[in-house]
């Protein structure tokens, strides 16, 4: 079967960005281009999958035809790929599975979120968006809520603490203070993440990512036409997913992630990899516990260990013994919902080829993986990259 | 201070704290009242109204073995509500002319109600029991927000639950009816499972009290648009996440306490109450009290 490489990736910078959702997609897709090595012309693109939840109204229907229009890629096959804010890692899936089925050999993945253009009259439309609207939402839950409720049962399960998660707080903000792509580009102390305005009992605003505008592409192209573009493709050796019962009530734990174990078991087996072999991962940090449960869930440590291991500082970059985050996360690189899963690709990228900003790269990457969750759980896609082809 | 007595003149059963509320009764009545009280008035506390009042008083007659099927009554119940969580007919004075029923519900100036079978007797509201005050900021901020959030205009940002969804679930809400399936007992209720086999019809009700396996407080700016109005006054939203005895887990808002702190393994029981408000229509739901309630 054939195989698939990255052969380019690009992204906006994260934050308050001053183009709407055409001009941010433009960019995202002009820096995608630029990064092929050899000339690459949208033209060159079979088809495009663009994720994103698209709810601030600005292009609710086809918006990836919209897009695609306005990157030179017109005409071509197009989809808009909704999961929440795993939109564009299933976006990325979905790209992955066109090539090797045989049906496309050059594929645009990518994402798009415009969140910070609502007026405040519009500013709550982005709350209890994703999480499960019937029952969740009308017990007054919204993301922040329900992380704080699996935070508080693995406190009580695992023995793990606040401190814990204040760690990954500070871990994320280090790495990502190097990363010129990042929306919140500043360290912060421990004393000061702990002390944080309370938003959802025990999590503070130290352990909420923020509310990003944001665009990110990576360009796949099968084996046979690799070299057309590049001679240092980085490989995307498999994709997993996984999906779980949508509201937490259902699920059988609150304190482990189902989508993460099924899509990272699934992922890490057609790659021929254990968790150990991985020397960096993108992990979903919508909030500090989410990555505490992450590193378990991907079987970095054991289960209801993650607090000992974020407490041993085990994800940080060059220290531990698989760097997590090290575009700072979406804690501190910023969450613009249906970017984040192509934008942890283009993180991946840059680091396997060593094109990072010098301080923030992770020293003899090799294999690298992105896992980007949908809501509190309900979806997962877990991407391994590597270096070497197989 | 509190009285022995709802009213006086009567001689019915010592005064019952039940969901919430206080109540007595005795053959031919049953008289419940709100504990809260505002400048010599006796009224409805943050999220209580008279269909909730109704409802408690319905599962009170029920627990006492007396059956009620159909119930006359005025417009400030929704019958609908009642329905849903008791199976109880709430019929109005027109509807119900040509209707025999045995009990009558009467509503009083205060936040008080009497369900009674013996219309000729004298019922009059006199006596108080121990009331507690509420906080004359916090009523008047709650009622303007609850007056606000009722108009027509207010509709939810983002997600939306209409009428009819709700409606769909509203015996699993309002009375906790769940599906038993392949021995095991399953709510909120699911449709089909891996076999493609439909689950059926919820008929079986989950006991009404349960453990907390978790909980948080969420602040007003993180709350839904639902409770965008009333966050703000009450501090904030808690909510639990509970276990009941049979298996399913759920997710809670608390009622009544606001200073209420739930601690994991804490036993909560329900009682229905107001959740929010949403083009003109009021959505009752189960909220959790402490079982020392």
């Amino acid at each position: 079967m054939v195989d698939v490489a990255v052969i380019g990736a690009g992204q906006t910078k994260y934050g308050n960005h001053p183009s709407g959702l055409k001009g941010m997609w433009a960019e995202a897709a002009e820096r995608a281009f630029a990064s092929v090595d050899r000339d690459f012309e949208p033209r060159c693109v079979d088809e495009a999958f663009i994720g994103s939840v698209a709810f601030g109204g600005a292009q609710l229907g086809n918006t990836a035809a919209l897009l695609t229009e306005h990157s030179g890629m017109d005409g071509i096959p197009v989809r808009r790929v909704e999961n929440a804010c795993a939109s564009s890692g299933f976006a990325l899936r979905d790209a992955w599975m066109a090539i090797k089925s045989g049906q496309a050999d050059v594929v645009v993945a990518g994402g798009i979120e415009k969140m910070n253009d609502l007026s405040p009259e519009r500013r709550r439309f982005w709350l209890g968006v994703s999480g499960d609207t019937e029952w969740e939402r009308l017990a007054g839950l919204t993301f922040p809520g329900t992380y704080a409720l699996m935070a508080r049962r693995h406190f009580h399960e695992h023995g793990s603490n606040h401190d814990d998660l204040v760690n990954i707080s500070v871990k994320n903000h280090m790495h990502g203070f190097e990363n010129e792509m990042a929306h919140i580009r500043k360290e912060v102390s421990f004393e000061k993440a702990q002390s944080g305005f309370m938003v959802a009992d025990p999590l503070t605003l130290y352990d909420c990512c923020p509310t990003s505008d944001g665009a990110s592409a990576v360009i796949l192209a099968a084996d046979h036409v690799v070299r057309q573009f590049t001679d240092d493709p980085v490989w995307l050796r498999s994709s997993g997913a996984g999906s779980d019962f949508l509201a937490l009530h259902d699920r059988p734990s609150i304190t482990q992630v189902k989508a993460t174990q099924q899509a990272a078991k699934s992922a890490y087996k057609a790659a021929g990899i254990t968790a150990g072999d991985v020397d960096l991962a993108e992990v979903h940090d919508c909030f500090t516990i989410a990555e505490l449960m992450a590193t378990e869930d991907l079987g970095f440590t054991g289960r209801g260990e993650g607090g000992v291991f974020a407490r041993e500082q085990r994800g940080v970059l060059n220290q531990g013994e698989v760097c997590i985050n090290p575009s700072g996360g979406l804690k501190s690189k910023g969450h613009p919902l249906g970017a984040t899963g192509t934008g942890q690709a283009v993180e991946v990228f840059k680091q396997l080829r060593g094109s990072v900003e010098a301080p923030r790269q992770v020293r003899d990457a090799e294999i690298g993986i992105t896992h980007n969750v949908g809501g509190s759980g309900a979806t997962c896609a877990v991407h391994v990259f590597g270096r070497d082809r197989a | 201070m509190r009285s022995s007595r709802l009213w006086e003149g009567q001689s019915m059963s010592e005064i019952l704290e039940w969901h919430g509320y206080f109540a007595t009764f005795d053959e031919q009545a049953l008289m419940i009242q709100s504990p809260f009280i505002l400048e010599e008035s006796i009224t409805f506390g943050a999220d209580s109204d008279y269909t909730t009042m109704t409802i408690a008083g319905l599962h009170l007659l029920f627990s006492r073995g007396i059956d009620v099927t159909k119930i006359k009554s005025i417009s400030l119940v929704n019958a609908a509500a009642v329905k849903s969580a008791t199976g109880v007919t709430v019929l109005s004075e027109d509807d119900s002319e040509d209707e025999t029923c045995e009990w009558n519900l009467l509503v009083g100036e205060e936040a008080t109600l009497v369900f009674t079978n013996d219309l000729e007797r004298d019922l009059s509201f006199h006596g108080r029991a121990d009331l507690e005050s509420l906080d004359p900021t916090f009523a008047h901020d709650m009622a303007a927000a609850w007056a606000a959030e009722l108009q027509t205009s207010n509709v939810s940002q983002g997600a939306y639950v209409s009428e009819a969804a709700y409606m769909e679930g509203a015996n699993a809400r309002l009375s906790f009816m769940a599906q038993s399936h392949d021995d095991k007992i399953v709510w909120p209720p699911r449709q089909m499972d891996a076999d493609g086999q439909r689950l059926p019809e919820p008929n079986q009700p989950l006991m009404a009290s349960a453990t907390v396996e978790s909980w948080t407080k969420l602040s007003a700016a993180g709350a839904p648009s639902e409770f965008a109005l009333r966050a703000p006054v009450l501090g904030g939203i808690q909510t639990v996440f509970v276990r009941f005895e049979q298996g399913p887990c759920g997710v809670f808002l608390i009622a009544d306490d606001e200073e209420y702190q739930p601690e994991i393994g804490d036993q909560v029981t329900f009682v229905v109450r107001r959740i929010y408000a949403q083009e003109g229509l009021i959505r009752y739901g189960m909220k959790a009290v402490p079982q020392r309630i």
